[in-house]
């Protein structure tokens, strides 16, 4: 992608929010946005455990200027809020993350997680029923077996397109811990998932067992001072696999040296740089998303404030920072007050990996070109959303005289964060999720 | 003084977070809840430290205690000794007195003070000689005042014993220390989102709130 394209991001496309944006019906907002491998399905989960898959229309020659929208292709209850009477707690249904499986045949299949519990959904297509049964009528009722006389073979007929969404295998009672992540790996028949303190490694096919690859659980909890906050499988090697804590670091593992993944292949830390030490500094360091760009060589990291690129071979430190809102450092104090701080950010690659993407407050998310070193914030607005109309360049005023189009730091409205964001793996398609809309935006320029 | 009072504030909203996250839907994140603690250790050691530079001119310690050059200022006004009543009072289950929510400025001068490098070593050797003995933790110390005060130690036996298995086990004694000390204290907080509890002026009298810290954190420490 250049950076003309970023500009242009236009063809909003704006889901869920039936009383505006005003209106935060807490089941509809949305945890989780993921494009298949393909592009053409875009899965969201919300906190009411429901996952919305949306489709893209196939161009087709009769429209040559049909942008490829995407419309709803299925809606399901994915999860429900549960109770563990054993520690009177309420496990809640929110869809913590969505991984869909490269596809195999007609059907496609995805995972969806809450904090406990991974369900692998087959979402299959029925266009035909069968006419003409002999045991039973049209209608269903059983045919009196004295009133056949003849037999026939029933004959397929043409029926509206239904969507049918069937759970396919439960994964349960695996984790203590809230599940924070799950990643496919590139053998398409394992798959990891992740908790604040160990990492278990399933097969697609086998409910009963997993294996426990990673335990950073101290003896002595009181000695805690770090969870897990993400993992995920390398996209090619399928033994490598990293996790990123909440002190700001990354261990590689190889699956191939031990059974238990406990010893690191490679740490990566930045060294803590003495003169932005705050109160809150070590909070902020946590990292909420780690993500391996499509070509393996590099992987990206979002702290609270800043994205980082690494490089697999240079554990020392990132070998790109971008900043994401580095004026928010000095509120940090109000961010703790209101729990901002604590708020999970995404990060997202384009196809090409030679562009970034993440959200942050007010609305807005930011996107960063590698290759040309500039970045953009743009808006996910209805307002600013009008049809054809290229999306704008918004900008934020860190200090001294407003200019007019700049939204002061003061005026950012935190409530309306875009914590998921998700891009297309070939196009330049983009879905923003913020709160509970989601906007889909594409490129103008084809 | 500003930097205390400010450290204070911080600790207060922190068990107030602590006890309000306990309430929600999913049960404690473990994530969430070591976040807080590492800020309210922050802001102890931040405590602990201001207050020693401010008794420095009055109390003669030992010269063996090290000069923190982690402590010098850009922290403003930390040559006005406070007056403070004798550290060996015993500590009543009395509510924190507490600053009141920030305006800007003090939200800055909360800021301003953080690049001060706040030590996340204990000095506890250092500092129990100089009769600052509410001030640091002393675990026998505290035992025996508790079992005193209540007559149970459920908290400190959490503490001693290996923790059960499941992450929530450990909690329900943290939430019942938390609502036997700042029962007062949380009831009058509103239930809207966390804003500082409402409070009065600190006064020289808050001093027997030194006790009331060391509770907290080790309430905090023993999940």
């Amino acid at each position: 992608g250049r950076v003309k394209e970023m500009n242009t991001y236009a063809w909003p496309t704006v889901f869920g929010g039936a009383g505006g944006e005003s209106e935060r019906t807490r089941a509809d907002i949305i945890s989780t946005v993921e494009f298949n491998y393909s592009g053409d399905l875009l899965a969201t989960g919300d906190k009411g455990g429901r996952v919305v898959i949306f489709q893209r229309e196939q161009e087709n020659k009769s429209r040559p200027h049909s942008r490829g929208e995407y419309n709803v292709y299925s809606t399901f209850q994915s999860h429900e809020p549960e109770f563990d009477y054993l520690k009177s707690l309420e496990i809640e249904e929110k869809i913590n993350k969505i991984r869909w499986l490269p596809q195999q045949n007609a059907a496609h299949f995805l995972l969806s997680t809450n904090d406990k519990t991974i369900k692998l959904w087959k979402i299959s297509e029925r266009d035909k029923r069968a006419e003409g049964y002999n045991l039973k009528d049209e209608d269903g009722r059983l045919r009196d077996p004295f009133r056949i006389t003849a037999l026939r073979v029933p004959i397929l007929k043409p029926m509206d397109l239904m969507v049918e969404a069937s759970p396919r295998r439960i994964f349960a009672n695996a984790h203590t811990y809230h599940i924070n992540s799950i990643s496919v790996n590139s053998d398409h028949e394992t798959y990891l998932s992740a908790d604040d303190l160990r990492i278990n490694l399933w097969h697609l096919e086998i409910t009963d067992r997993s294996f426990n690859i990673v335990d950073i659980k101290p003896a002595n909890m009181e000695e805690l001072t770090e969870v897990i906050t993400a993992a995920e499988f390398h996209p090619h090697q399928c033994n490598v696999f990293v996790y990123s804590s909440s002190k700001g670091t990354i261990r590689l593992c190889d699956m191939r040296s031990s059974a238990l993944c406990d010893r690191h292949s490679k740490f990566f830390e930045e060294p803590e740089d003495p003169s932005s030490r705050s109160f809150f500094s070590e909070i902020i360091s946590s990292i909420s998303d780690v993500k391996f760009s499509h070509s393996g060589r590099y992987m990206m990291t979002r702290d609270y404030l800043s994205v980082k690129v690494w490089d697999l071979n240079m554990e020392s430190r990132p070998v790109e920072t971008h900043q994401v809102h580095e004026y928010l450092r000095s509120k940090l104090c109000s961010l703790y007050e209101n729990d901002c701080i604590f708020d999970k950010f995404e990060c997202c690659w384009n196809g090409s990996d030679s562009a970034i993407m993440t959200g942050s407050y007010n609305n807005f998310f930011r996107m960063f070109d590698r290759d040309t070193r500039r970045d953009v914030t743009l808006e996910a607005s209805r307002e600013s959303s009008k049809p054809r109309a290229s999306l704008k360049p918004r900008k934020v005023c860190t200090g001294g005289k407003r200019k007019k189009d700049e939204i002061s730091v003061d005026s950012l409205d935190f409530n309306k964060k875009i914590l998921h964001t998700a891009w297309h793996p070939a196009d330049n398609v983009i879905a923003v999720a913020a709160t509970n809309n989601l906007y889909i935006f594409q490129d103008k320029i084809n | 003084m500003e930097v205390q009072k400010e450290a204070q504030r911080i600790m207060t909203l922190s068990v107030w977070k602590m006890y309000h996250s306990r309430m929600q839907r999913g049960g404690l994140r473990l994530h969430r809840s070591l976040q807080l603690s590492l800020v309210m250790r922050s802001a102890r050691e931040l405590y602990l430290s201001a207050k020693v530079e401010a008794l420095e001119p009055e109390v003669s310690l030992p010269p063996a205690l090290p000069s923190d050059p982690r402590l010098h200022p850009p922290r403003e006004a930390e040559s006005t000794a406070e007056t403070a009543t004798p550290d060996g009072e015993h500590p009543s289950p009395e509510p924190m007195d507490t600053q009141e929510a920030p305006t800007a400025e003090e939200t800055s001068a909360c800021c301003a003070a953080r690049p001060a490098k706040v030590s996340r070593k204990r000095r506890s050797s250092s500092l129990s000689d100089g009769g600052d003995a509410g001030l640091v933790p002393s675990k026998k110390a505290r035992l025996e005042e508790k079992e005193e005060e209540e007559g149970a130690s459920s908290e400190v036996a959490d503490r001693l014993q290996p923790p059960p298995a499941q992450a929530e086990g450990a909690f329900p004694n943290l939430a019942r220390v938390l609502q036997r000390r700042f029962s007062g204290l949380l009831n009058c907080s509103p239930a809207a989102p966390p804003t500082a509890p409402p409070a009065c002026e600190a006064k020289p009298a808050c001093r027997p709130a030194d006790s009331m810290l060391n509770v907290l954190v080790r309430a905090v420490v023993a999940f």
